[in-house]
Order: structure tokens, then C-alpha cells, then sequence
């Protein structure tokens, strides 16, 4: 027998003796798994939804724990890497994992979740709005914690329709991320719905585009100007597109999805008038729930600064919704605890209702606060929940 | 008539940006035959040479405040000298070593610089409002065209006189053209290598600070991959053109963006989505046509 081999058997053993004490001391905790970016470009769109999460964390354990016991945090670096994210998942599973949350987005959480999926775990998507992140793109345990992007186009043009009096829509998307393509998905879900609104013209452009100004030129030569502008975008190009519509003098109201929350960038367009949002809670201190600013204040106070965007609420949800159904199951086992979540019908949280089904694990319907942007300032003026949800069939067939 | 013109401006200024990226590149092509991929990194350094590094979401305009007779030539400065310094600490290391890996360099360098700037800034896209006024439109001919894409024309014009006056004028110009032509005939003829390349690197430095002010101008946003597109269609512009050629590449930059959007206002909705498969094809149909890009250098005559 070789060096190596004692070597490698010596440390066999030892690992069996580790994961024999491992597995004693899950019976006295509960392990929630963070495969997540804690570096790379998805470190700045995760970090914030798992601050949150944190925090809902910290006050269940301060509560006296889940089922009687305490939550364990135990984390992996997907390092904004495919390969490596599917490597950060199986690592949290050994930590222990009962719960695995993953990447916001879908192509970099999905590693991950497919790993929790294969070895029989519970994956919630930090806040992917894709349908595949779930039951359709990873498995029966794979859920995802925001609204699905096409609810916030439908949700735009209903509110348009109804309380602006829009019935000339035109829709410009940016080819760039399925993100995009479904909040324009369910604009066009939503306005063969909507009596005696059409749509007046349409265009595309590329989230890179330098200049945007040909589209803009379509719009301009319209023989009349739109009642309101469906932009389907996301940062950082949505921001050069707002800027260069408005430069080229076109007033109409402009109607876009969550991605642009947040007044981080609107001084790249002083003055930005007539701008529309749905956001599933208010940053700006004007939530109709006075719990969601004790939140903001909450996270100021952990992370040392405001929320800057709606996306850091999915994560408080997640844990929310989670821990009531592992209460509810009276186990962390993955089967009963998804039974449970998918009994959730309505759920309140303190960012909207939640509702889970068989066929879906995201919300295809939602409650969203509508929010102008005036004169350069963000202020919640209205929240829609549109009139029906969006069928399963159709989000799948897009 | 005026909707002629103003798909005719739209076209003149996307063009602008495109000729300006692809002279940055060519310049440095014809003096060391060294395809500068990182050339979009620079554009996005000087982007962020105007905010106070911070990671958070919110951008700290730091230099960004100078008035413009004193940001100009402070981010001038910046591109040319991390284009110099670009030269000075990687390339010429690989100066007598094969094109093929000099670019591999190139594109390491990009990775450096752009891996820098996601260390400081993060890699949220940050907002900055920069000379907003030169958005308002202005009135030509009775198409409404904005101010800013007036000046982008005129900026890139009165760069390609000032340039074309240099290279044809002044002595340094004449050697930069002879490096170009045969650069060991010019080095045998008293031509100074070093002090050759790093002008051409400065000024290739200062067209992508040039490129990233008017960026930055219109968009509003600096962001750590802002330089790739630019970067990528001002390197086929160089192709097309002819490597080596510089009113090639700048002539090639204005036939891109005519194209690009000529097809965005002709394509029906259903194929605007593929735009830029149609612009590459007519790439591909330029480059059938013309194996060696449109302007052909001399230099490029033996070489192949």
C-alpha cells in the first residue's frame, strides 16, 4: 500500500466520522444553501435579494427558528459562471441543504437548481420572471420568488388602457434577453383584451444599439403619435433609449417592466417625465404598507444603504413563503414541503399575494404597484392586479 | 423628403462613431500589425474616468463635473495614456512576435481592463448626465434632428481633416505613413520605432476617448462591457476597408452605419429582429467581392 493510499483511506474515515457528526447535527438545524454570484457581474443583482433574505432569516431565528429550530446559512460562489454554478449548487446539497437558492437569472441560477432538482431538493430562484425558472425549465422542486415578466407588460397596458385612456400603443422591444421579450409577451397577451385599443406601430432594437435614432425616426413619422409607448428593456441600454426618446422630443407616456426600478439612473435623463413602472414594493418610502418602509429601514440599517431597486424584495419573499410551508409540512422533507407550497392560493406577503399551483411555481398574475416617474422623481401612484391571469399554455408556448 | 433626411442624418452620425472606432484601430494596425482588441476597454475606461469608484448603485460624477473646456482634454488624456501605457507594459514585449498572438495579447489586456473596472465600479451600468442640453433638437432643412448628432458629425469630420492634416503635413505624420508603408524601410531610413508607435498608440488612445465622450453623450450609461460592440464593428470596418488603410477603415465605418440603418428602417417588423445578419451579410457579400476590403494598401500586397 502506497503512501497516498493510507493517505486517501485515513481520510476516508475521517469523512465518514464528519459527515456521521453532520448528519446528528441536522437534526437540531435547518440549513438553507446559498448558491449564489458573490462575485462576477451577477453579484450586483443577487447580493441585494439575498440581504433580504437574510434579514427574513435573522427574524424567524430571533422568533425562536423553524420548527423549534435554528436556521444555518451555508453559501457557495457560483462566480457568474454556468459550470461553476452547477458546481455551487452540489456543494451547499453537501453542506446539508434543505432549501437551495439560486442566481436571479435563469441561465445562471439553472445549474444550480438542476443540481438541487437531481438530488431531490428544493430551489428557489432568487428572482428569475422567466416560466422555465420552475416546474417547466429545471423540475417539480424548482420555484422562483418574483413575477413573471410578461404579468408586468400585461399589467402596463391594462393600467394604461384604463387609467390613462391609451388606446394608441406602440411597442418597442430590445431583442436582447427573454426578460424583454417577456414583457412584451404579455403586452400582446393583454391588448386583444383591451376594447378598441390597437396597436398604432412597432420596432425593434438591440440593448447595445449606439443610437437608436432610426427607430426613433419610425415613430416620429407616424401619422399620429401613440397614447403610450410599451418599452420592453432592461439596463443599461433601456436607459439610452429613454434618453434619446425623449431628446428627440417625443412626449408620450412610456411604459416599461420592473427592471428599470430604481432612481440610481435617472440622472442620466434630467427631468424624465411621464415614465411608468410596475414595482412590487416601493423604495421610495410611499408603500400603501407602512411595513414595507419599516423594511427599507431594516435593510439600511444591515447593509448600511437603501434598497435600490424592487429586486432586493423577491428574497424576503422567498424565505417567507418557504419557512410558512415547512411549518405548515411540519418537515423540511422537499415532497411535503412543495405540497404545501403549492396549496398556497393568495398567500399575503408583505410585497403582494403569492400563489403556487401543480402546473405553475411563479406568479402568472400579481399585484403591482404602478409608479410614475414626475419631473425626475419616482412616487407610487396606483397598484393594478390584472383582470385575469396569464394562461400557463401561452407563457409556455412563447 | 425631410424623413430622407433624417434617416440620412441618423445614418451620417451612427457612421461617425463606427469610422472613428475603426480609424483607432487601424491606426495602430498599420504601424505594428497588431488588431488592438482591448481599443473597447479604453472607450469604457474613459467612460469610468469620469465617476469616483464606488460600488454602489447610484453613480459618483467625479471628474464628469469639469466644465467641458477641461473634460475633453482630461479624458483625451486619459485614453492616450492608457493607450500608451498599453504599449509600454504589454505590446512591446510582443512586438517580433507573430499577429496572431499579439492579438491574444490585445484581447488578455481587454479582460484586465475591463476586470479592473468591474473591481471599482461593479458591474451595474452607472448613470451619468453629461452636456444633456446637446439633446435638444435643432431644425435643418425641416427635419428635427438633436443637437448632439449634429455635433457627433461634425466632431468626427473635423477629426478626420485635423488627422488626414497631420499624417499628410507634419513630419511625424510622414513617418507614421512610412511605418506604415514598409516599417523596416522606415526604421533603416531613420524612422524612430518606438517614438512612431506610442504617437500612433496615443493617438488611437484619444479616438476611443473620443468615441466614448459621444457614447456617453447620447446613452447616458457607463458600463464595463460598453466598448464591445463598437469595438466589434470597427474592426470589421477595418477589414472592409482594407487592414492598414485608413480612409478604407473610415469609409467602411460610414458604409456600416448607413446600412445598419438603412436595414432598420426598410426590413419588415418581422426581420428587424435579425438586422445585424443582414448588415453582416452584406459584410460577407463586401468581402466576396473584395477579398483584401475595399481600399487596399500597397502594403498589403506582398504580405499576402
Amino acid at each position: 500500500m502506497t503512501l497516498w493510499h493510507k493517505l486517501g483511506m485515513g481520510m476516508a474515515v475521517s469523512g465518514l466520522v464528519l459527515s456521521a457528526t453532520l448528519a446528528h447535527a441536522d437534526d437540531d438545524k435547518i440549513v438553507v444553501g446559498f448558491a449564489t454570484a458573490a462575485s462576477g457581474f451577477m453579484q450586483a443583482y443577487d447580493k441585494p435579494a439575498q440581504d433580504a433574505a437574510m434579514i427574513k432569516i435573522d427574524e424567524i431565528n430571533k422568533a425562536g427558528g423553524l420548527l423549534g429550530k435554528q436556521i444555518e446559512v451555508v453559501t457557495a460562489d457560483t462566480k457568474t459562471d454556468r459550470a461553476e454554478g452547477a458546481k455551487a449548487g452540489l456543494e451547499v446539497i453537501d453542506k446539508g441543504a434543505d432549501l437551495v437558492v439560486v442566481s436571479c437569472d435563469y441561465d445562471f441560477g439553472s445549474p444550480a437548481a438542476l443540481a438541487a432538482e437531481s438530488a431531490g431538493k428544493i430551489s428557489f430562484f432568487l428572482c428569475a420572471e422567466s416560466i422555465k425558472a420552475g416546474i417547466q425549465g429545471v423540475g417539480p422542486h424548482s420555484f422562483s420568488a418574483s413575477v413573471l415578466a410578461p404579468v408586468q407588460g400585461a399589467t402596463m397596458a391594462e393600467w394604461a388602457y384604463n387609467k390613462k385612456n391609451a388606446r394608441k400603443f406602440y411597442r418597442l422591444l430590445d431583442t436582447w434577453t427573454e426578460y424583454n421579450k417577456g414583457i412584451c409577451d404579455g403586452f400582446d397577451w393583454m391588448l386583444p383584451r383591451l376594447k378598441d385599443a390597437k396597436l398604432v406601430g412597432e420596432d425593434t432594437f438591440k440593448n447595445e444599439d449606439a443610437s437608436i435614432a432610426a427607430q426613433i425616426t419610425r415613430i416620429k413619422s407616424l401619422p399620429e403619435q401613440p397614447d403610450a409607448i410599451m418599452l420592453c428593456s432592461m439596463m443599461p441600454g433601456v436607459v439610452s433609449a429613454i434618453k434619446q426618446i425623449r431628446a428627440a422630443g417625443i412626449t408620450a407616456p412610456i411604459l416599461n417592466g420592473s427592471g428599470v426600478d430604481g432612481s440610481y439612473w435617472l440622472s442620466a435623463v434630467p427631468d424624465l417625465s411621464n415614465f411608468f413602472t410596475p414595482v412590487q414594493g416601493s423604495i421610495y418610502g410611499d408603500d400603501p404598507n407602512k411595513d414595507v418602509t419599516a423594511f427599507n429601514a431594516k435593510y439600511k440599517e444591515v447593509t448600511g444603504a437603501d434598497p435600490s431597486s424592487q429586486y432586493v424584495y423577491p428574497g424576503y419573499v422567498m424565505i417567507d413563503v418557504w419557512a410558512k410551508a415547512v411549518e405548515r409540512a411540519k418537515s423540511t422533507d422537499a415532497d411535503a414541503v412543495v405540497a404545501e407550497l403549492e396549496k398556497m392560493k393568495d398567500e399575503p406577503t408583505l410585497f403582494g399575494p403569492r400563489s403556487f399551483s401543480s402546473e405553475i411555481h411563479h406568479q402568472n398574475r400579481g399585484r403591482y404597484l404602478i409608479v410614475e416617474t414626475d419631473k425626475g422623481k419616482p412616487r407610487v401612484i396606483d397598484e393594478w392586479t390584472i383582470s385575469e391571469a396569464i394562461p400557463v399554455d401561452y407563457l409556455v408556448s412563447k | 423628403m425631410t424623413e430622407i433626411l433624417q434617416v440620412v442624418f441618423d445614418a451620417l452620425s451612427l457612421g461617425s462613431l463606427y469610422a472613428l472606432g475603426a480609424l483607432g484601430i487601424a491606426l495602430i494596425f498599420g504601424v505594428m500589425r497588431l488588431v488592438n482588441f482591448a481599443h473597447g476597454d479604453t472607450m469604457a475606461f474613459c467612460v469610468f474616468a469620469m465617476l469616483w469608484p464606488s460600488v454602489d448603485a447610484a453613480a459618483i460624477v467625479f471628474a464628469g463635473n469639469l466644465p467641458a473646456w477641461l473634460l475633453i482634454p482630461f479624458i483625451l488624456a486619459v485614453g492616450a495614456g492608457l493607450s500608451v501605457l498599453s504599449e509600454i507594459i504589454v505590446f512591446r514585449r510582443f512586438r517580433n512576435t507573430n499577429p496572431a498572438t499579439m492579438m491574444i495579447a490585445s484581447f488578455a489586456l481587454g479582460f484586465v481592463i475591463r476586470y479592473f473596472l468591474l473591481m471599482l465600479y461593479s458591474s451595474r451600468p452607472k448613470s451619468i448626465d453629461l452636456w444633456s442640453n446637446l439633446g435638444l433638437p435643432v431644425e435643418i432643412l425641416g427635419a428635427r434632428i438633436p443637437l448632439l448628432q449634429v455635433i457627433t458629425i461634425v466632431t468626427a469630420i473635423a477629426i478626420l481633416i485635423a488627422l488626414t492634416f497631420f499624417l499628410k503635413r507634419t513630419r511625424f505624420g510622414l513617418e507614421m505613413r512610412a511605418a506604415a508603408e514598409n516599417f523596416t524601410m522606415a526604421r533603416m531610413l531613420g524612422v524612430r520605432a518606438n517614438r512612431v508607435i506610442m504617437l500612433a498608440f496615443a493617438l488611437s488612445g484619444m479616438l476611443a476617448a473620443a468615441v466614448a465622450l459621444i457614447l456617453v453623450t447620447q446613452t447616458g450609461t457607463a458600463d464595463i462591457q460598453m466598448g464591445g460592440n463598437i469595438m466589434l464593428i470597427a474592426f470589421i470596418a477595418t477589414v472592409i476597408g482594407g487592414l492598414g488603410s485608413l480612409p478604407g477603415a473610415v469609409f467602411a465605418g460610414f458604409l456600416i452605419g448607413a446600412i445598419a440603418t438603412v436595414m432598420q428602417v426598410v426590413l419588415p417588423p418581422e426581420a428587424r429582429p435579425f438586422r445585424d445578419a443582414f448588415v453582416y451579410a452584406a459584410v460577407i457579400a463586401t468581402l466576396i467581392w473584395r477579398p483584401n476590403g475595399i481600399f487596399m494598401p500597397k502594403s498589403a500586397k506582398q504580405r499576402v
